[in-house]
């Protein structure tokens, strides 16, 4: 069993204080992403859990063992790095069976396992080859056999894709995944790219200055960010976030955009917003479509006419750029056709999925 | 690179002879010295001259060496190149140790106080010999260690050890610290790490360091001059000066000496070259 | 990343410090406190007689100090000027070969590996009046009819001296500074081509600049050993004749070990080292400098 608990984790290099006590719980199997724009305290973090780093404050348990003083070869634990940090002068096979190597296991036990390793990985013909002689895929493979060879409690992976080109990264992100189903294990993922973390992940852990902004599920995160950073972070293109005053009607609390557009608020809200606060509403881009080419809302929406001023074609959808409540928004528009910049449609947005944060704290407003 | 510019024929042929001379220029004076090394000596003194040795002989040789009783007493020579050799490896090895420690240090770790050591290791190597000489000569009298291998062996490693730590931090920084890391992970610790991962990976580099620290010691003459007496401790530069008389020289037996201490210089300059080059520029550039 | 106790580093470097102490440190600490005595080898307890500035008064008040202290100023501007040109042109020539750039390479190390009393005896017979291969090349040739005197005659000498000199140490320039120039990133010069730069303006403003880290290296280690000289001119002319190739250098020796005036040769060896020190230190900033304007690290 291997669990992993981090709890008021603090990290500091002299006086300047970069992971401030922060709290997660990991479950056993269970696969977590961090993930953070740069400088958030993620990898500090990860290698605070690896042992790389020294932890200032607070303790980190892996199991039922608190870690703290452990070094990191007295964690069971193994790492995928970013560069890979394949060591250059042994061949693949050496590089897998270095680990095991090391614990003094025998020659017979470290060929069977490098062996199950490398058919895992498809590396077995490549594995007499030096790390200079890999394409960039091939080293990534190869650190990830490093790392499943030695069956430890928890895999830890700094940004393992990010060298990567964009094609590379999907294929190799499949088969993290496709890895995690075949030898369940803990594992702590570490990335800046939100897709990374949607796709990968049972649970996320966003990140930022060193503090811990939300916990969640993917879909969890997707639909109920807790603040307009999650909310911005989370979902690609990002969510319209648009300014607005709270006014209250007698049907229930509306949001008041600055063009004067009032958006009547789901009803989860009733009772959380107070007349004459000032908010800022959101929706994502696939609640904003043009009549018949978007999800039928299942409730109201608001109908209006707006001209488009750039259309960018993706194939299965296109993104729409509009004038609405004041500044510039983006719309999907699915099972597209041609649109023409300056061109007037009709538009439809979905207010059963309209996000109201709170302006001056950021805080979600939702229940 | 320069292929890609458009060069007239002219052009090249200009460029090739330039070259030709400036290598010769750094290569006849000291071919000019070899091969004086196997003349007898009536063709080095014959005027006209003559440019090809006519008589091609190993007797310079033999007579520094003491070989030939007929003539003039042998000098010690064979005595100052086993002192030159004992103390040049002995400090090497240890500088070598020494440095790579340091070098390591500089590399790896931040600590207050770093940038301010590494120029004061840099400085501590700018004082000339000759003024070094001078109290070195004064508290090496006191202590005993005049005139003795182990003196001169201290004085080497400290001559060596800050260029060493200038080189092995250049090549220790190549080495990215994600493969120490990994290494912990994979189950070292940090001392294993360092002997099954960095250091074979710097071990080209370090065997460069090592080289020139030999060299420098081979080479060195401003100290040894002053520490050395006798030959318990004299080395193969001081020792040439025992060619010189007041007004004459003896060219040939000078010249014999000579290619008796540029061979070792040669050889192992020509093996590390590139590694060497690399270094310096390394650990210059990137800092 | 200070990821282990704070302690390491410096055990590290425990023993290259206790190293450096001992034998530069404490020696120099030495030679500060008798540059203000009156020592003198033959008669040891003058090391604790204390006689302040005196030294330095009566070395700055001396002619020949200060002859051999411009001469040694002189000597290494003319000679690290002229051997940065030179290796500069060495290494722009082999730059443009494309062939056998290594063997050129090879060739052109041969003299850093040579030791410069070596190089001072090499030369001693090159310059020799009667059997050195200089006169005896002008003689073959019809140049002269009588032996150039060129370690006899002042003037003369000083010339010999700096091309030993230069001989020794433009290899060192060339070869680092092929190395930048093959270090040169082809787009910036490409670019510079194509919004219309001649040959000469591409070197000005763009190898130039990215060579420079290149040249205050070279001048760093070479300022770090410039004092080498002193072996090279000790066998060549040993600042014959009648001191008319003094160097701060020779003088030193002469006045401490000939002259037995271990006092005096401190201040003046004292001298020395703060001169060395100096141009060592002004090198290193420079290389900084230019280091942070590449965009190196730290």
């Amino acid at each position: 069993m291997a669990e992993v608990h981090l709890s008021k984790v603090v990290k500091r290099y002299g006086a300047l204080e970069i992971v401030h006590g922060i709290d997660l719980d990991i479950a056993h199997n269970e696969f977590v992403v961090l993930v953070g724009p740069s400088g958030c305290g993620k990898s500090t973090t990860l290698r605070m859990i690896a042992g790389l780093e020294e932890i200032s404050g607070g303790t980190i348990s892996i199991g039922d063992r608190v870690v703290n003083s452990l070094p990191p070869r007295a964690r069971n634990i193994s790492m995928v790095f970013q560069n890979y940090a394949l060591y250059p002068h042994m061949t693949v096979r050496e590089n897998l069976g270095f680990g095991l190597k090391i614990a003094r296991q025998s020659p017979a036990v470290i060929e069977q396992r490098v062996n199950e390793a490398a058919d895992i990985l498809g590396l077995s013909p490549l594995m007499d080859r030096l790390p200079a002689n890999l394409s960039g895929g091939q080293r990534q493979r190869v650190a990830m056999g490093r790392a499943i060879v030695r069956n430890p409690d928890v895999f830890l992976f700094d940004e393992p894709l990010s060298n990567l080109d964009a094609k590379l990264r999907g294929q190799m992100r499949v088969e993290i995944k496709k890895l995690h189903q075949r030898v369940k294990t803990t594992v702590v993922y570490v990335t800046h790219d939100q897709v990374e973390a949607m796709t990968l992940a049972d649970r996320i852990v966003i990140m930022r200055d060193g503090h811990i902004e939300q916990v969640g599920t993917p879909i969890d995160l997707f639909e109920r960010p807790v603040n307009t950073f999650v909310a911005g972070f989370i979902g690609s293109p990002p969510m319209n976030q648009l300014e607005a005053m709270i006014g209250s009607r007698p049907a229930g609390p509306v949001a008041v955009l600055a063009d004067g557009t009032e958006l009547p608020l789901p009803p989860e809200f009733a009772g959380r917003v107070t007349a004459d606060q000032a908010v800022i509403v959101g929706f994502r881009p696939e609640n904003l479509y043009p009549a018949g080419h978007g999800i039928p809302a299942a409730g109201q929406t608001l109908d209006m006419d707006r001209t488009v001023s750039l259309s960018e074609p993706l194939g299965t959808e296109t993104m729409l750029f509009l004038d609405f409540g004041g500044r510039e928004v983006q719309a999907k528009m699915l099972n597209p056709r041609l649109v023409a910049p300056g061109e007037r449609m009709p538009f439809k947005l979905d207010l059963g999925h309209l996000h109201v944060f709170d302006r001056a704290s950021g805080k979600s407003l939702r229940a | 690179m320069s292929a890609r510019m458009i060069e007239q024929p002219w052009q090249r042929w200009a460029i090739r002879f330039a070259l030709f001379v400036a290598l010769a220029i750094l290569c006849i004076p000291g071919l000019w010295v070899v091969l004086t090394a196997f003349r007898p000596n009536v063709e080095i003194m014959a005027r006209p001259p003559v440019w090809i040795p006519q008589h091609p002989t190993l007797d310079n040789f033999r007579r520094i060496f003491g070989l030939l009783p007929a003539e003039q007493q042998g000098l010690p020579v064979a005595d100052y190149f086993r002192n030159s050799l004992v103390i040049s490896v002995t400090s090497t090895i240890i500088a070598i140790l020494v440095g790579m420690m340091g070098g390591y240090a500089f590399a790896r770790f931040r600590f207050r106080g770093k940038k301010a050591m590494f120029l004061g290791f840099m400085l501590s190597r700018t004082v000339p010999g000759i003024a070094l000489s001078l109290p070195l000569f004064i508290v090496w009298s006191r202590l005993g260690l005049i005139d003795t291998k182990i003196g001169m062996i201290v004085i080497y490693l400290a001559i060596n050890i800050p260029f060493t730590i200038w080189l092995t931090d250049g090549f220790f920084r190549q080495i990215p610290v994600d493969l120490s890391d990994a290494a912990q992970i994979d189950g070292c610790t940090r001392w294993q790490a360092f002997w099954k991962i960095e250091f074979p990976l710097a071990r080209s580099g370090l065997a460069s360091a090592a080289i020139f620290a030999f060299l420098t010691s081979w080479n060195e003459y401003a100290l040894a001059a002053q520490i050395t007496r006798t030959t318990n401790a004299k080395t193969m530069p001081v020792g040439l000066m025992d060619f010189t008389a007041q007004f004459t020289v003896d060219w040939a037996g000078m010249s014999a000496m000579a290619v008796l201490i540029i061979i070792p210089a040669l050889i192992l300059t020509f093996i590390v070259q590139k590694h060497l080059i690399a270094g310096l520029t390394f650990g210059g550039v990137k800092g | 990343m200070l990821r282990s106790p704070r302690a390491i580093p410096y055990l590290l470097l425990l023993p290259s410090i206790v190293v450096i102490a001992a034998v530069v440190l404490v020696p120099v600490l030495v030679s500060l406190w008798s540059s203000f005595t009156p020592y003198n080898l033959t008669r040891p307890a003058t090391l604790f007689t204390f006689v302040g500035w005196r030294n330095y008064q009566r070395l700055f008040a001396n002619a020949d100090f200060w002859w051999a202290f411009g001469r040694t100023l002189v000597f290494v501007t003319v000679a690290l000027n002229l051997e940065l040109v030179f290796g500069l042109a060495l290494a722009l020539l082999v730059n443009r070969v494309t062939t056998g750039r290594k063997t050129i390479r090879t060739i052109m190390m041969f003299p850093m590996m040579f030791s410069p009393i070596l190089v001072g005896f090499q030369f001693k017979y090159v310059f020799n009046d009667s059997v050195g291969i200089l006169n005896n090349a002008l003689f073959s040739l019809g140049l002269i009819t009588r032996p150039i005197p060129w370690l006899v005659n002042g003037a003369l000498a000083n010339f010999s001296i700096l091309a030993a000199e230069i001989w020794m140490s433009t290899s060192i320039f060339a070869i680092l500074l092929l190395s930048g120039l093959l270090a040169l990133p082809q787009d910036p010069i490409e670019a510079a081509k194509v919004d219309g730069c001649n040959p000469v303006q591409v070197f000005r403003h763009i190898t130039l600049p990215f060579l420079m880290p290149f040249i205050y290296i070279a001048m760093t280690i070479r300022s770090l050993d410039v004092a080498r000289a002193y072996d090279m001119v000790r066998i060549m002319t040993n600042g014959g004749p009648a001191g008319r190739t003094e160097l701060l250098w020779t003088l030193i020796a002469r006045v401490g070990y000939q002259n037995s005036q271990m006092g005096m040769a401190n201040a003046m060896g004292y001298v020395s080292i703060l001169t060395s020190i100096a141009f060592t230190f002004y090198f290193y900033r420079k290389l900084s400098l230019s280091r942070r304007y590449m965009g190196g690290a730290e």
